[in-house]
């Protein structure tokens, strides 16, 4: 392409042209990042559960460390090769990005309280990440779901909030949490949330690539 | 009939400003590799736009490599979007 002159006639097929080019890469969404955590999530719950369940020591709780420990640098790899790619940045992208950082955001800060409260002797402090991991996360999922007008997205986030707030009136009723029921469900609301959507969304990709 | 903005009316500063309105920001790689251009060339036409005030540009290092990101500024969106209205006079729809 060079600096000559157009007619209006072909000025407009390159306008045409141009917004049809970069209209695809906006309705296409990266969710290699989302899926690498859910995967995280799910393979270190189905962990802890079997750990847990067959040995019933408490100290494989530590497990879900996994989590964070191996999900922050692999975010951060994963964000570095992509910035080494050539990049455009929609509003869209702008404001999904925004959103999953509050959304880590919010669980740094929930980690670090749940320490202080364990070391402070209230160790039960740390079913707070589990509200967090449903309600949070899932708010994260239904919003992004709205904005890429995904519904398994939002259909995914609200079957978590759901849960998460089914797991606080657990609470309050005194309904004891099990790990038989409560992990299975963590596990199925991740499925919901991030891997059924991620499958949906590539299978539509390659439907219009055809 | 109004006359054509002379900055938008050349191929690659007008398909620069084609992607750049569809997207918040690209950088330079992306709108070399979408408009099919040399690195010199479009350089110069992103500092003509620049200049003209019809897109903004951040240079930032990413690493050790430099990068350049592009966005169109609210000037710069009311020049194209007046562009294409006499565009559509000029084509009758």
């Amino acid at each position: 392409m060079d600096e000559k002159k157009l007619t209006p006639q072909e000025s407009m097929e390159l306008i045409t042209s141009m917004i049809q080019n970069t209209k695809r890469r906006v309705a296409t969404p990266d969710l290699r990042i989302s899926v690498m955590w859910a995967v995280l999530t799910i393979v270190t719950a189905i962990a802890a559960w079997a750990l847990l369940s067959t040995t019933h020591n408490p100290l494989y709780n530590f497990i879900w460390f996994a989590i964070p420990v191996i999900g922050i640098p692999t975010n951060i790899l994963m964000a570095q090769n992509d910035r080494n790619k050539s990049m455009t940045k929609s509003y869209l992208d702008k404001v999904s990005e925004s959103i999953w950082k509050s959304v880590g955001y919010i669980a740094m800060g929930l980690t670090i309280g749940c320490f202080i409260a364990q070391q402070c002797g209230y160790p039960q402090a740390w079913l707070a990440m589990f509200y967090y991991a449903f309600i949070i996360v899932g708010f994260g999922a239904m919003t992004s779901g709205f904005l890429l007008r995904e519904n398994s997205y939002v259909f995914g986030g609200l079957f978590s909030i759901f849960s998460g707030f089914a797991i606080i009136v657990c609470n309050i009723c005194q309904i004891p949490l099990y790990y038989s029921w409560v992990v299975p469900l963590y596990i199925l609301c991740f499925l919901l949330m991030f891997i059924v959507p991620a499958f949906i969304i590539s299978r539509k990709i390659k439907a219009q690539e055809k | 009939m109004k006359e054509l903005d002379p900055l938008l009316h050349s191929q690659l500063r007008l398909a620069v400003m084609s992607i750049l309105m569809n997207v918040d920001e690209a950088d330079f790689v992306y709108l070399k590799e979408k408009t099919d251009s040399t690195a010199g060339n479009l350089s110069v036409q992103i500092d003509k736009l620049s200049t003209a005030g019809y897109i903004s540009v951040a240079k930032e290092f990413v690493g050790k490599k430099p990068r350049t990101v592009c966005s169109v500024t609210d000037h710069g969106r009311k020049a194209f979007e007046e562009y294409v209205n006499t565009l559509r006079e000029y084509l009758n729809i």
